[in-house]
C-alpha cells in the first residue's frame, strides 16, 4: 500500500522553484516514499507528444536516462508517448523521476502506465496539486504542466504538433524564466512544426544532453561501454551510428550476412548500444 | 425382391460402412422411397437414380413399390455419394442384375440425369473404409478411381451407369483409369524472384527448418506478403506417410486436382479474414475440416492478421499448441488433424503508416490499441519468429538477384534431419547470455522457452555440435518487438 503525504506550501521543504511560480499551489499530494527534498533538487522537465514517432520515444527515453545518470531528476507528465518515454529512460539508469499528474495521485491515469507510476513511485515520486479521488479532466492538464515547468530549471520539448499541451508548458516555463530546449525535428513532419516553431522562436536547438547539463552547471558522467563486442557488433555499431537503419540495410552496409547481423544486434541491445523503433535500429546516445 | 449394395458414409474424415437396401415389391400404392436419415442431396437421389436407369436404357420398376433403406438408420447419411449403389441395388432388386454380382464390391457415385458417374468427394475415406471391410474392388467414378487405389483397393473405374451394369454382368472390365500424379505440379513461387530483404529471407529458411510459426509485420507493400508465399517452395516434401494423411483431408474436401489425386507437397492455405471460425477451424452440422486442417502439414497462411474476428484467431490456438481441432456437435466429437505452420503479416497500425519513413501515422492511440489488442499476449507468445519489415529504400529494389529456393530448401531438409537426430547441448555461454536476456529484456517464461527453440534451429542450420551463445543473440532478435508489447 502506498503511502500518500500532503506538502503544504508553507513547509520548509516545499520546493522553492516552485514556490517561486505565478499562482503555485497550495499544497502538492506526493505519493511514493523518496524524501520530499528530491523536489528541491536539480530537476530538468522532458515532455511532448502523446502519439510520437519512433524518433521521438528514442530521443526521450535517451534523454531520460542520460540526464538521470548525470544525476538529474527528470520531472514529466506521465502521459504516453514521450513522458513515459523519459520516466522510462530514467528508471533505467536508475535515476530518480518524478511524475505530475492532473488528477489524484491515486488514480493511475492513464491506465495503461499504472505500472510504471508504481515503479516511478518506488524510488521518485507521483505527485499532484489535487487530492485523491479527483478524476482526470481536460482543463486540469494545462495546470498541472504549470508545475511541471514550476519543479523544473529546464524543460525540454521532444516532439509537438502545432497545437500540443507541451507547448503550454513552454510558455509556463518562458513566463518563470526557465530555460526552454527544443528537439529539432523533421519539417516535413507534422509532430515536428510545434518544436521546429519553438525553436524559430528562440528556445535552445537541442542537439546533445550536455547541452542541458551545461546549462544546469552539471558535468555528465561518461558511460563507458563495459562489455566487450565481438568483431561484428562493433562493424554493426558503427553502421548504425550513421544512420538509423533498417537489418536489411545493415546487412548490406555491413557486408556481414543476416543471421550474424541479428545476433550483433542482440547483443549491442543487451549492452544498451542500439534502440529499436518498428524495425529501424539507431545508436543509442550520442556519439 | 431384394438387394444390397455396400458404400460408405463420410463422417468428418472417417467412413463408416453404409449397406444400401433396395426393395422392389407390389405394393398397393406404387412409389419410391429413400428411409434411414437421408438429407435432402440424398433424397433428391431419387430423381437422378430415376433418370440415369431410364437414360442407360433399363427399366425403372414401373408398378412397383421401391423402397431404398439406407443402414444403420440412425447415422446421418450426407451427399450424393449414394446414387450409383442406390441405382444398382435397385437394378439388382428388380433382376436386371444378378443379385450376388453386388457381392464383394463397394460402390461410390453421384449420377447425372443421362446416367454418366459424376465424381464425389472423400473417394479415399470409403477405400479406406472398404479396405478394413476385406472389400477389394470399389466401383467408382472414373475420375476418383486413381484416388481410391491410394487406399490398396481395386478401383472398377466407370464412366457410365451402363458400364457399371455391364461390369456386373460380367461383360468386362472397364478401361482403366490413368495413373495417379500423371500431371506435373505447377511450380512453386521461387525465392530468387524477393530482392533484398535479407532478414526476411533469413527468417523463412528457420521457420522452414524448425517449423516455427512466423509473424511479419510491417507497413503495405514491404514485401511481406510475397515472401510468405515462397515458405511451401523451401519445406521439404512430405513423407507417404503425410501425403496420404494431407490427401485423406482434401479429398473429403473435395480439392484434389483432377489428375493429381495425390498430394505430394505441403499445402498453403491462405483463408480471407473475412472467414468464420467454423470456416477455419472446421465445423458446420455434419463437420467439416476448416482450413486449418486443410494445411495440415503445410503452411496456414493469415494475410492482416489483426482483420480476422478475434474469436477465429482465438480458435486456432488449440491447433496450434496440439496439432488437432476437435469439433463437437450434437451427433458427436469430431477431431481432425490440423498440425500446420502458422504464417501471419500485419501492418504495425491500422492505416499502416507505421514504420514507413515516407508516411505519418494517423491513427489514435484508441484504434492503435485496439488493433493490437486484436492479437492476444497467448496468440503472439505462439509466433516464434516475429519480424519487422520497414518500408525497404530504392537501392534494395534494385539489389542483385538473389538465392533461389531449391539450395535453401536443401539446407532446411539437411537441419531437420539434424533436428530430428537429439537435441544439441548448449554452451555456458549460451545459457548465460539467455539468462541475461530474460532479467534485461522484457522476455516471460515461455519467451525464454521460444528462443531456446529458435536457437536450436539457427544451430541446426549451421551444423553446430552445440548451441553457441552467437545463435542464442540471433534467436532473441526474431523476440516480439517493444511495439507489441503493451505498456
Amino acid at each position: 500500500m502506498s503511502t500518500y503525504r500532503r506538502l503544504c506550501r508553507s513547509d520548509a521543504a516545499f520546493p522553492p522553484l516552485l514556490a517561486r511560480i505565478h499562482g503555485p499551489p497550495d499544497a502538492l499530494w506526493l505519493r511514493g516514499h523518496a524524501p520530499v527534498e528530491i523536489l528541491s533538487r536539480p530537476a530538468v522537465a522532458v515532455v511532448g507528444a502523446r502519439s510520437c514517432s519512433g524518433y521521438g520515444s528514442h530521443v526521450g527515453r535517451v534523454l531520460g536516462r542520460e540526464l538521470a545518470a548525470a544525476g538529474v531528476v527528470v520531472v514529466s507528465g506521465l502521459a504516453r508517448g514521450i513522458d513515459g518515454e523519459a520516466h522510462r529512460g530514467a528508471l533505467e539508469a536508475g535515476g530518480t523521476t518524478i511524475a505530475v499528474l492532473g488528477c489524484g495521485i491515486d488514480k493511475d491515469y492513464p491506465q495503461r502506465h499504472a505500472r510504471l507510476a508504481a515503479e516511478i513511485a518506488a524510488t521518485g515520486m507521483v505527485v499532484s496539486e489535487y487530492e485523491c479521488g479527483v478524476d482526470p479532466a481536460p482543463w486540469r492538464f494545462p495546470a498541472r504542466n504549470r508545475i511541471v515547468a514550476g519543479l523544473t530549471r529546464a524543460v525540454v520539448i521532444v516532439e509537438a504538433r502545432e497545437r500540443s499541451g507541451a507547448l503550454i508548458t513552454a510558455d509556463f516555463a518562458l513566463d518563470e524564466g526557465r530555460e526552454v530546449f527544443a528537439v529539432p525535428g523533421e519539417i516535413t513532419s507534422r509532430l515536428s512544426v510545434g518544436t521546429n516553431e519553438l525553436i524559430r522562436l528562440g528556445a535552445t536547438p537541442l542537439t546533445k544532453t550536455v547541452d542541458v547539463l551545461e546549462e544546469l552547471g552539471l558535468v555528465p558522467t561518461v558511460a563507458k561501454p563495459t562489455t566487450r563486442l565481438t568483431p561484428a557488433a562493433e562493424r554493426v555499431l558503427s553502421v548504425v551510428r550513421d544512420a538509423s537503419l533498417g537489418l536489411d540495410e545493415i546487412v548490406r552496409a555491413s557486408g556481414i550476412d543476416a543471421g550474424a547481423v541479428a545476433a550483433a544486434i542482440s547483443e549491442l541491445e543487451l549492452a544498451g548500444l542500439v534502440g529499436d523503433t518498428a524495425g529501424l535500429f539507431r545508436a543509442a546516445g550520442g556519439s | 425382391m431384394l438387394a444390397r449394395a455396400l458404400t460408405h458414409a463420410l463422417v468428418g474424415l472417417d467412413s463408416r460402412a453404409v449397406e444400401v437396401e433396395a426393395h422392389v415389391h407390389t405394393g398397393r400404392v406404387p412409389g419410391f422411397g429413400i428411409v434411414g436419415l437421408a438429407d435432402r442431396a440424398c433424397q433428391e437421389a431419387k430423381e437422378r437414380v430415376r433418370s440415369g436407369i431410364t437414360s442407360a436404357e433399363l427399366q425403372w420398376p414401373k408398378d412397383r413399390r421401391t423402397t431404398v433403406n439406407l443402414a444403420p438408420a440412425g447415422l446421418r447419411k450426407e451427399g450424393s455419394a449414394f446414387d450409383l449403389p442406390i441405382a444398382l441395388a435397385i437394378l439388382a432388386a428388380s433382376q436386371q442384375l444378378p443379385a450376388e454380382a453386388l457381392g464383394g464390391h463397394a460402390f461410390v457415385g453421384e449420377l447425372a440425369l443421362d446416367g454418366r458417374v459424376r465424381p464425389v468427394h472423400g473417394v479415399l475415406a470409403v477405400a479406406e473404409g472398404a479396405r478394413r471391410l476385406g472389400v477389394e474392388r470399389l466401383v467408382c467414378p472414373a475420375a476418383c478411381a486413381a484416388e481410391a487405389a491410394l487406399a490398396g483397393v481395386r478401383p472398377i473405374p466407370v464412366r457410365h451407369l451402363a458400364e457399371a451394369v455391364a461390369y456386373l454382368r460380367g461383360d468386362g472390365e472397364p478401361e482403366p483409369a490413368p495413373p495417379p500424379n500423371g500431371r506435373p505440379r505447377p511450380p512453386f513461387a521461387d525465392l530468387a524472384d524477393v530482392r533484398g530483404q535479407e532478414r526476411g529471407r533469413r527468417a523463412l529458411e528457420l521457420a522452414a527448418a524448425g517449423a516455427h510459426n512466423v509473424l511479419l509485420a510491417g507497413p503495405p507493400g514491404t514485401g511481406k506478403t510475397m515472401l510468405s508465399h515462397r515458405l511451401p517452395g523451401i519445406l521439404p516434401p512430405l513423407t507417404e506417410q503425410q501425403c496420404l494423411e494431407v490427401t485423406r483431408i482434401h479429398s473429403v474436401a473435395g480439392l484434389l486436382e483432377p489428375g493429381r489425386p495425390l498430394v505430394t507437397e505441403p499445402p498453403f492455405r491462405r483463408p480471407h479474414h473475412t472467414s468464420s471460425t467454423a470456416a477455419i477451424v472446421g465445423g458446420g452440422p455434419g463437420p467439416r475440416p476448416g482450413e486449418a486442417s486443410l494445411a495440415h502439414r503445410g503452411v496456414l497462411f493469415l494475410d492482416e492478421l489483426p482483420e480476422f474476428a478475434r474469436p477465429a484467431l482465438e480458435a486456432l490456438r488449440q491447433p496450434i499448441e496440439d496439432g488437432t481441432v476437435s469439433v463437437a456437435r450434437v451427433g458427436g466429437r469430431l477431431i481432425f488433424p490440423a498440425a500446420f505452420q502458422l504464417v501471419g503479416t500485419m501492418n504495425l497500425c491500422p492505416c499502416g503508416g507505421q514504420g514507413d519513413p515516407a508516411a505519418d501515422c494517423s491513427c489514435t492511440p484508441q484504434r492503435l490499441a485496439a488493433f493490437r489488442d486484436k492479437l492476444s499476449r497467448a496468440l503472439l507468445d505462439r509466433f516464434d519468429l516475429v519480424i519487422l519489415m520497414p518500408r525497404s529504400r530504392a537501392a534494395e529494389l534494385s539489389a542483385e538477384p538473389s538465392e533461389q529456393s531449391d539450395p535453401v530448401r536443401h539446407r532446411v531438409v539437411e537441419a531437420r534431419v539434424r533436428l530430428a537426430d537429439a537435441c544439441p547441448p548448449m554452451s555456458t555461454g549460451a545459457r548465460g547470455l539467455l539468462d541475461r536476456a530474460v532479467e534485461r529484456l522484457p522476455l516471460s517464461g515461455r519467451g525464454r522457452a521460444r528462443v531456446a527453440r529458435v536457437s536450436q534451429t539457427i544451430a541446426a542450420l549451421a551444423g553446430a555440435e552445440q548451441i553457441d551463445s552467437e545463435h542464442v543473440a540471433e534467436a532473441l532478435s526474431y523476440r516480439p518487438p517493444n511495439e507489441f508489447t503493451p505498456v
